[in-house]
């Protein structure tokens, strides 16, 4: 991308300069070592074409005055002329740059991306059915499903003793003693099935997963 | 029992000499399972067990020392279902059968799942005392 930045900006001002292909290839011969230098320089400011030229431009503005005091003694003819040259290609590159501006691509997607954005969309699209209250272990729920074969929807209650994130299979566990057992239920709260999440009260713990209410008296996870 | 992470023990199948409870009014109290009839790891929710009876109350219809089936109505081990929802309770427990898989006690005590209801053990569907 930074040859072919600067063959376009190159291609602009009508020459092709051989230090444009020389760039990155072949170690430059040592007459020629500072332009293709300032050159590389050039190109790599130009490649951040995300960000404001301007910045580029006093990147470029900066780098100028180094490469012409180095070689000095040997190539001055040849920097002076590298000089003009460079302003040119500058000014092409800001060109080209001001006529991208309006029209920018659209950013690609990446492939690691997808499946968060899918997870995104089935997440709207299941909020848009019912609304969830915000859910963290500890609090006390009251939740509502509905069973295949059943016209009522069957009501669970219980202290939410873990959350499980992960887009839109995100799982809660739900703990309750019921006819004297322990019962623990993972619901995906996502699912179209599960028609109301209600929040009775909240239990102040501090964990995130609340394993350790099995092994202790009935009565913390009892609840009316 | 597994331990996959540090917070939590993750509980498996019922194999052999897995202790488990007897929650019906047969008469056994603890029954120590010698084979599963179902699967190749063990036992699992909803599943036919063999047994043997370990503790046994005075009279009852099984004594101490008696090879029985049973069906396991509460596992320690989460099972699936269809829904995307997953079942675990705090114990194994068994209720005595025949070999044909009619029930030899008159109640059942404790929560079941309606997983039976697949498999076909309606009877103890009905004598439940809460469906999970």
């Amino acid at each position: 991308m930074a040859a072919a930045a600067t063959a376009t900006a190159a291609a602009a001002t009508g020459t092709l300069l051989p230090h444009a292909l020389l760039n990155h290839r072949s170690p430059p011969p040592p007459q020629l070592l500072a332009l293709s230098s300032s050159f590389r320089r050039l190109s790599l400011s130009t490649s951040h074409r995300r960000t404001t030229h301007l910045v580029a431009h006093s990147d470029a503005g900066a780098v100028e005055p180094e490469p012409v005091s180095e070689p000095a003694p040997e190539g001055e003819p040849v920097a002076a002329s590298a000089d003009s040259e460079e302003g040119e290609a500058e000014g092409a590159v800001a060109l080209a740059e001001e006529e991208e501006e309006p029209a920018p691509r659209p950013k690609p997607i990446k492939f690691g991306e997808i499946i968060g954005i899918l997870n995104k969309q089935f997440i709207e699209e299941a909020e848009k059915v019912k609304v969830l209250p915000d859910l963290k272990p500890g609090d006390i729920i009251e939740l509502r499903m509905q069973r295949p074969n059943k016209r009522r929807l069957s009501l669970f209650k219980g202290i939410i003793i873990a959350k499980h994130k992960s887009g839109v299979h995100t799982t809660i566990r739900v703990r309750r003693i019921i006819a004297g057992v322990g019962v623990e239920i993972t619901f995906p709260i996502y699912s179209p099935r599960i028609k109301e999440i209600k929040v009775i009260r909240h239990k102040k713990v501090r964990r995130a997963k609340l394993y350790y209410l099995k092994y202790k008296l009935p009565r913390f996870s009892t609840f009316k | 029992i597994l331990w996959v992470s540090l917070h939590e023990q993750i509980r498996t199948f019922i194999q052999m000499r897995t202790n488990l409870k007897v929650v019906d009014n047969s008469g056994a109290k603890r029954v120590m399972c010698i084979q599963s009839l179902r699967g190749k790891k063990g036992a699992r929710l909803g599943d036919m067990i063999i047994g043997s009876v370990k503790e046994a109350q005075p009279r009852g219809k099984v004594k101490k020392g008696d090879v029985v089936y049973g069906v396991v109505v509460r596992a320690a081990m989460k099972k699936g279902r269809s829904d995307g929802s997953e079942v675990q309770f705090d114990d194994n427990a068994i209720v005595i059968v025949n070999n044909k898989g009619e029930l030899i006690g008159t109640r059942v005590f404790g929560p079941v799942p309606h997983e039976l209801r697949k498999k076909k053990h309606l009877k103890i569907l009905a004598l439940a005392e809460h469906i999970v």
